[in-house]
């Protein structure tokens, strides 16, 4: 009994730790974004401000059932693949012992895209035309990142036959090395699918406020808006912990893992900041040209 | 300096022989006004875009002679080759306002002539295009007619602030309060 | 314990609170004083530090701005625009044109006075105002919020006869949709 309640504590305050630290990433990302525009920004802390905002606002839209299940499903998406992730290495934080099994990778893989069907079938019932427009570019990058990004995966547990998150972890720690030296080519193109992940710009084709209206979310404002800022910071940090954990050998406490996490999120972030959108056949042919090159690289070095 | 107008009294002389009942004239320097008949204006039109190379339409254009009770139409075309600007002007009566149908001749007089049937209520017969251009549900008198009174009409549509009924010239009352003096050339525009 | 009135105050201290620090502005140039905004968001005075922020659909906005002049033709898109926006929500009427009229005092396709149609919480005059008095009217709505005297959107609730009697005789023919708040 005393585990179960245990486990559920763990589990609420991962997603706590989670959600906060992807919160002040995005509000870190908005202060860097400013500074690098010669701006003050807002407050580090502007995103938390935002959300608490959204979910006192009224919200009074109702287009169908889907439309009120959109929000729902990305944040099931983000928190179950969180519930996945170790969050530090051999296990979870705060007595919780995380769901890690044998295939959680392909698992992982598979629930990641989980959340961005979830939001297409909610905001294709809005029937608001710039929705659907930013769901069909949404899917179409989706492809263009997923296929290296898979073939990273496959390189890297074809070479070391484990599909768990954890088995990765402990061969790093065997020997000695991080996977992103020993195996640098699938590193540098799960970098590479990385940065279409995240859709932050120059990859932002789905929410482009100025093109299609903010995309799929421009029928969801108040609470449904919040959800979804939520889910977007949860899913952040589970990235980012899953990139740590699988190329650099994760983290044995919060801070060696907060510092992992946040070198690794200003890849995006800068390369963002300095790069104007891309079209929509730009971005996949931009996936399908460098990272699926190193991901062919990366499955070569594996087998031999 | 003086310019030469070869070119346009050319223009004006090729109209004059072609029609009757025309009058043209060399204004300025490429710029030649032709006035003719209400039934006229399409042969010279015709006439300009087929055998003169008038082939451009630049503008339509209409003015309310409210004191003499027509409404002048202009047509301004362009010869890319000439490079002179042909004015066909003709005057309509003001009470039955009806001007024949051209956006045959170059499908861009559609829009203008949408626009002029909204704005002075001139008729075209036998045109086909949407009722409503730039206005919406207007129910009242065409609003660019002189005779319609802008004022009275925003005064009976549109709300007034409080404490501004009187519209004072405070202009004034300014000039006075900051010991400046209003220009001679800016008196005016008083509205007493 | 919810009729508890300092709990009641507390909740209500932190909701004006993110709701003051946190506008996000729908950008609907209607007028001229559109041009004014890239200046109030950009580097040199930079908005954002105030929590204002752009909102590209109604749904999402919190504060309207009626940049400038209304045509009666623009007022029936910004009166579907306000309905669409979810409580609670903010107006910012920009210069002269929507307090009396301004230039366009005797125009007939123009309003004249913007709080007979929609509630307007905070005027800002000039034509245009520069961006300092953009940001000027941002802090003085954020005054507003805090003291919880935003109250357009309820007001707009109370009297929607008299608003909608009032855009009636401006649109004869356009269909005001009967919205459930």
């Amino acid at each position: 009994m005393n585990t179960i309640l245990f486990e559920i504590l763990g589990a609420i305050a991962t997603i706590l730790l989670a959600f906060t630290v992807g919160m002040f990433y995005g509000g870190a990302r908005r202060k860097i974004i400013a500074r690098i525009q010669n701006r003050v920004g807002p407050p580090v802390y502007q995103n938390f401000i935002d959300v608490i905002k959204l979910y006192s606002k009224e919200t009074s839209i109702h287009h169908g059932a889907m439309q009120h299940m959109g929000p729902v499903f990305a944040i099931t998406a983000s928190v179950t693949s969180l519930m996945f992730v170790p969050v530090l290495n051999g296990g979870g934080w705060f007595w919780f012992d995380n769901l890690s099994f044998s295939g959680d990778l392909i698992f992982l893989v598979y629930m990641m895209v989980f959340g961005s069907l979830g939001m297409a079938l909610g905001a294709g019932q809005t029937g608001n035309p710039n929705s659907a427009i930013g769901v069909t570019r949404g899917l179409s990058q989706m492809v263009g990142y997923e296929i290296p990004f898979v073939m990273s995966m496959v390189a890297l547990m074809t070479q070391f036959h484990t599909t768990s998150i954890t088995g990765m972890m402990e061969i790093q720690a065997q020997s000695g090395t991080w996977m992103m030296f020993s195996n640098p080519f699938a590193f540098i193109t799960a970098v590479l699918a990385m940065l279409g992940m995240f859709h932050y710009s120059p990859f932002d084709i789905v929410h482009a406020p100025a093109e299609v209206a903010s995309g799929p979310v421009s029928e969801f404002g108040g609470k449904y808006l919040g959800l979804m800022m939520s889910s977007g910071s949860i899913f952040a940090f589970v990235k980012l912990t899953l990139f740590v954990n699988v190329f650099m050998g994760g983290a044995s406490n919060l801070i060696e893992l907060v510092v992992k996490t946040f070198a690794l999120y200003m890849i995006p972030v800068l390369y963002g900041v300095t790069s104007p959108r891309y079209r929509t056949e730009q971005a996949i042919t931009y996936f399908w040209k460098w990272p699926l090159f190193f991901g062919v690289i990366s499955l070569l070095w594996a087998a031999f | 300096m003086e310019t030469s107008l070869i070119k346009e009294e050319l223009l004006a002389q090729q109209l004059q022989n072609a029609f009757e009942n025309i009058v043209t004239e060399a204004v300025r320097k490429d710029t030649v006004f032709a006035y003719a008949s209400k039934e006229q204006v399409s042969s010279i039109l015709l006439y300009a875009k087929e055998k003169l190379g008038y082939k451009s339409l630049a503008h339509m254009s209409c003015i309310d002679w409210l004191e003499s009770d027509e409404f002048e139409l202009v047509y301004i075309i362009w010869s890319p080759e000439t490079k002179l600007n042909l004015f066909v002007k003709t005057r309509i009566d003001r009470q039955n306002p009806e001007m024949e149908n051209m956006d045959m001749i170059w499908r861009q007089l559609n829009t203008y002539q949408r626009e002029i049937r909204e704005m002075f209520g001139v008729e075209f017969p036998g045109f086909v295009g949407e009722k409503e251009f730039i206005l919406e549900d207007w129910e009242d008198a065409p609003p660019m007619r002189r005779d319609f009174d802008t004022l009275e009409y925003v005064n009976d549509t549109f709300f007034e602030r409080e404490g501004r009924e009187d519209k004072q010239d405070v202009r004034e009352r300014i000039a006075k309060r900051s010991g400046e003096e209003i220009p001679d050339f800016a008196k005016k525009y008083s509205r007493e | 314990m919810y009729n508890d009135k300092n709990a009641q105050t507390i909740v209500e201290y932190i909701q004006n609170f993110t709701r003051k620090n946190s506008l996000f502005m729908l950008a609907y140039g209607t007028g001229c004083g559109a041009i004014e905004l890239p200046a109030t968001l950009t580097s040199r005075y930079d908005a954002e530090r105030l929590g204002v922020r752009g909102a590209a659909t109604p749904r999402q906005a919190d504060l309207l701005l009626i940049t400038g002049y209304l045509s009666t033709k623009t007022l029936k898109r910004v009166i579907r625009v306000y309905e669409q926006m979810q409580d609670p929500k903010y107006v910012i009427g920009f210069g002269s044109c929507t307090i009396n009229g301004g230039m366009y005092w005797d125009s007939y396709n123009t309003i004249k006075l913007l709080d007979k149609y929609i509630p307007v919480d905070v005027y800002i005059n000039g034509c245009m105002p520069r961006p300092e008095s953009v940001i000027a009217g941002f802090k003085e709505l954020q005054s507003l919020i805090a003291a919880g005297k935003a109250d357009g959107a309820a007001k707009y609730k109370e009297n929607l006869e008299w608003y909608r009697e009032n855009q009636k005789k401006v649109l004869k023919n356009w269909p005001l949709v009967e919205y459930n708040w």
